[in-house]
């Protein structure tokens, strides 16, 4: 491949065509991005959705700031908002502000149980169209009070923090599962409901958010709430990582196991045309955290029978509830349609409404390491 | 140089310089005003009916070898007195004198530029002609250590100023034949020897002949500067990129030739080039077949890498803190915020300016000698620059943005590939302050056009990376495989013999 001249990289006209051309499709032929100092931005961290007379309440937290090169702390800045759209109440908080609101570091989202039992996908379809804002931002249901009470709860630290940690323990399985607004949004499009997981302000005056269990979305309103036992279940039927230690009262002695992990599989069993039964089989690891005598032989496999108990009862706690909303947000359905692509066209127009009354038939294997 | 009009080309270069034919008096004209030409006559053997003169360029002969060989023979030898003269001339040229080659010459310009070379030229009285005698004295500098491309494990010479040397070293690395030396003389008035090496059987032939006649056609005053052959060798002009790869070392020089490339050395200059240039060979160093594969393709990688972190890293944060904040983590972009805030200047004239104040630092450092450099780098680098971020003049995030990619700059093995790579961190920088990363990804595409469109002797310059599909290519340019397995000469640069080894 030997060129006959030396040349130089000049630009020629073609050359020049191609940039252009290059240029526009690269800025999506909307021109350049503007250019905005970050020093004199507010950077919004938590934001929280609520009901309100004149349409939603918006308020939003920076969190702890700091100021300077020796960073002295500042305290969070909450805007607040009350307008008829969404876009009109983040306009809004433009105005109160002293700095450019920015939305782009948006990563827990709250939302009010009012509006949850409104409708969500309002403040989905905004988040999802916002240049800023995205569905990647964590997404809380806050019971028992509206976001902008919990926003409040954080005082001046704001609740980013406590939301951040929970997240990050959730990954090392110390908390409940978390969503993104975008798992959420993707749920509700494709399985038609979801779960959310569900805080709770704990304390007077700057309280704690706490965990309360799932808020179970069906369409996009809430259909209500799974905790405890029943919590305990989704996150099974989930397969996420567990946060709950199991005290097992054995005849002569006691022991504490820790679920580690969860694998729940799901097969749809045709008889005809008809589905017959939903089976379920859920493997878990655990592992034995204490106990008075370590459990040998007969001890451990009734320790054994015990754990599959508990965790089928857990299971049959929240698929109670989940069939009596008819809201398969775990995508047990889906899954085992996977495999039975023929059937599950037949019967998943009508899936909600099928999974209500589909007999379970549930088992739960545990691989206990002592 | 193939461009030029017939109009615009210069004048020939006269040859011979001096025409005609050879007189003591003509040589002596030639040399009027010439205060090192030094003429001495002396007696046959104290016969002063036998006169003959010794001519030389005071400086360029040596002297011990001018008396010894030449002038003490002359005077002590009794044959010289007792020969009848018209053989004495004849005599002389086969062995009465000492030197280790005897020339006759009839013409003024051979004998010219003989003595300029450090030639004596001897004259006996009623002949014009004379005996050429190679009394050059050999002072130079003596074969040291490679300043620029140190050697932890490996050779420690290095090129010289002395072409000879230079070609010396490099045969007796090279003791095969094949290895040819092909001598051109460049420059009108500095008539400076530049040697062509390679080897015969490996290296391309239309490469050898592509850069002989390149050479010929140069016409300038003098080689005084590697520009001086660069710039008239390859179309530098449209680049800032460097298209002829150069060392000091002698050994890699060797190793560019093995691999089918073709040398040059100019006399005067302590280095020699590799042709053709690809861009692989700017990121290596003649350590990496030194080093274990492992650890040099290592280093190789993070060569790579520190380029695109010194021609981004600036760009990139005027992009991501002015355009797109969104995409910089959420405690980085506190801490931006926070520091940012009582800076007064905008981000894109900050990471300009400490660009710029950088460039300053960094060329006042190389201006002044050495501890003095030292001692400016420090104070320009640290103190004015944590002064500059303590005074709110500069924020820390852009003092470190500048640091890390004029650091990473340091790690590239060639001088010249890091400053065209500097001159691009300007451009793209102020193409992300005009766009943001849509400008970025602008410049870089258009700097990957321009490298595309750059060839060096025929070779594409990004030919590592983008050779056709019938081009053999050679071995990863950005990992160094175990040499066992490196059996394969480059494929782009066109080797007569593709395999190294069995």
């Amino acid at each position: 491949m030997r060129h006959a001249h030396v040349k130089g990289g000049v630009p020629c006209m073609p050359l020049l065509s191609s940039a252009v051309v290059l240029c526009l499709f690269l800025s999506g032929c909307s021109g350049f991005p503007a250019a905005r100092e970050m020093g004199d931005m507010a950077l919004l961290r938590t934001l929280g959705v609520d009901t309100a007379a004149a349409g939603v309440a918006v308020t939003g937290s920076t969190g702890p700031r700091a100021r300077g090169l020796q960073a002295e702390g500042e305290p969070a800045l909450t805007l607040s908002a009350d307008r008829a759209s969404l876009s009109a109440a983040c306009l809004a908080m433009q105005d109160q502000s002293d700095s450019f609101v920015f939305f782009g570091y948006v990563d827990q989202l709250l939302i009010g149980e009012a509006l949850a039992e409104e409708g969500v996908r309002p403040v989905l379809d905004y988040f999802s169209r916002d240049a800023e804002l995205g569905l990647g931002a964590q997404l809380w249901l806050v019971r028992g009070g509206s976001a902008r009470d919990a926003l409040a709860a954080g005082g001046d630290e704001g609740v980013d923090s406590r939301l951040e940690t929970i997240q990050n323990d959730s990954k090392m399985g110390i908390a409940s599962l978390t969503r993104t607004a975008g798992e959420v949004y993707a749920d509700l499009l494709e399985l038609g409901s979801a779960y959310v997981p569900a805080l709770s302000p704990a304390g007077k005056g700057e309280a704690v958010l706490t965990e309360r269990g799932y808020g179970i979305l069906k369409g996009d309103v809430l259909a209500g709430c799974l905790e405890g036992e029943a919590a305990r279940g989704l996150e099974l039927l989930a397969g996420g990582t567990l946060a709950d230690i199991l005290d097992v009262e054995l005849p002569e002695s006691r022991a504490s196991v820790r679920v580690t992990s969860a694998c729940t599989k799901s097969c749809l069993v045709f008889q005809g045309d008809g589905l017959s039964v939903l089976r379920l089989t859920c493997k878990a690891e655990a592992r034995l955290t204490e106990y008075e005598r370590r459990p040998a032989g007969g001890e451990l496999e009734r320790l054994q029978a015990e754990l599959e108990e508990r965790e089928r009862a857990r299971i049959e706690a929240a698929l109670k509830q989940l069939q009596a909303w008819g809201a398969d947000c775990t995508g047990l359905g889906a899954a085992a349609g996977m495999f039975h692509p023929a059937g599950w066209q037949r019967i998943q127009v009508d899936w909600p409404e099928r999974f209500s009354r589909v007999p379970v038939e549930i088992t739960v294997q545990i691989n206990l390491n002592s | 140089m193939s461009r030029r009009s017939e109009a615009d080309a210069p004048h020939p270069r006269q040859e011979p310089r001096l025409p005609g034919a050879l007189s003591l008096e003509r040589l002596e004209e030639v040399f009027t005003d010439c205060a090192d030409f030094a003429k001495r006559e002396v007696y046959l053997h104290g016969d002063s009916a036998r006169r003959a003169a010794v001519c030389y360029i005071d400086g360029q002969a040596r002297s011990e070898r001018l008396n010894d060989y030449v002038l003490r023979p002359l005077a002590q030898d009794p044959m010289l007195a007792s020969v009848p003269e018209g053989e004495l001339f004849g005599l002389m040229e086969r062995g009465a004198l000492y030197a280790h080659g005897a020339k006759r010459e009839t013409e003024l310009d051979p004998a010219v530029f003989a003595l300029i070379d450090g030639s004596c030229a001897l004259f006996l009285e009623g002949r014009d002609d004379c005996l050429i005698f190679p009394v050059a004295t050999e002072e130079k500098r003596s074969v040291g250590e490679p300043e620029n491309e140190p050697a932890l494990k490996g050779a420690r010479d290095s090129f010289v100023e002395s072409l000879r040397t230079n070609t010396s070293l490099v045969r007796r690395r090279l003791r095969a034949p094949e290895l040819k030396i092909k001598e051109h003389v460049v420059g009108r008035q500095s008539l400076t020897p530049v040697d062509v090496l390679w080897i015969d059987g490996i290296a391309d032939p239309d490469t050898v002949a592509l850069l002989e006649e390149r050479l010929d056609a140069i016409d300038i005053d003098g080689v005084e500067a590697a520009g001086n052959l660069e710039e008239y060798l390859v179309d530098a002009a449209r680049s800032p990129f460097p298209l002829m790869p150069f060392t000091q070392r002698p050994d890699r020089f060797c190793q560019g030739l093995l691999e089918g490339r073709v040398g040059l050395l100019a006399d005067g200059l302590p280095l020699g080039w590799l042709l053709p240039g690809t861009i692989d060979q700017f990121f290596k160093t003649g350590q990496d077949r030194a080093y274990h594969w492992l650890a040099a393709s290592a280093l190789s990688v993070i060569r790579w890498l520190c380029a695109l972190i010194t021609l981004l890293v600036p760009g990139l944060y005027i992009a991501l803190v002015t355009f797109h904040p969104e995409a910089i983590p959420p405690r980085l972009a506190l801490s931006i915020v926070a520091a940012k805030q009582e800076v007064p200047f905008s981000t894109i004239f900050e990471v300009l300016i400490m660009l710029l104040a950088f460039e300053v630092i960094q060329e006042a450092g190389l201006r002044l000698p050495g501890p003095i450099g030292a001692t400016v780098s420090i104070l320009g680098g640290l103190v004015v620059g944590n002064a500059a971020v303590e005074a709110h003049i500069v924020s820390p995030a852009v003092l470190i943005a500048v640091a890390i990619a004029g650091v990473a700059g340091y790690t590239m093995p060639s001088q010249d590939f890091g400053n065209a790579l500097r001159l691009w961190r300007f451009l793209l920088a102020i193409l992300a302050s005009l766009g943001g990363l849509t400008g970025m990804a602008l410049g870089c595409a258009g700097l990957i056009v321009h490298l595309a469109g750059l060839e060096s002797f025929g070779v594409p310059y990004l030919a590592p990376f983008t050779t056709g599909t019938r081009v053999p290519r050679g071995h990863p340019s950005l990992f160094r495989l175990p040499l066992p397995m490196m059996k394969w000469r480059d494929g782009p640069i066109q080797t007569q013999n593709r395999r190294n080894q069995k």
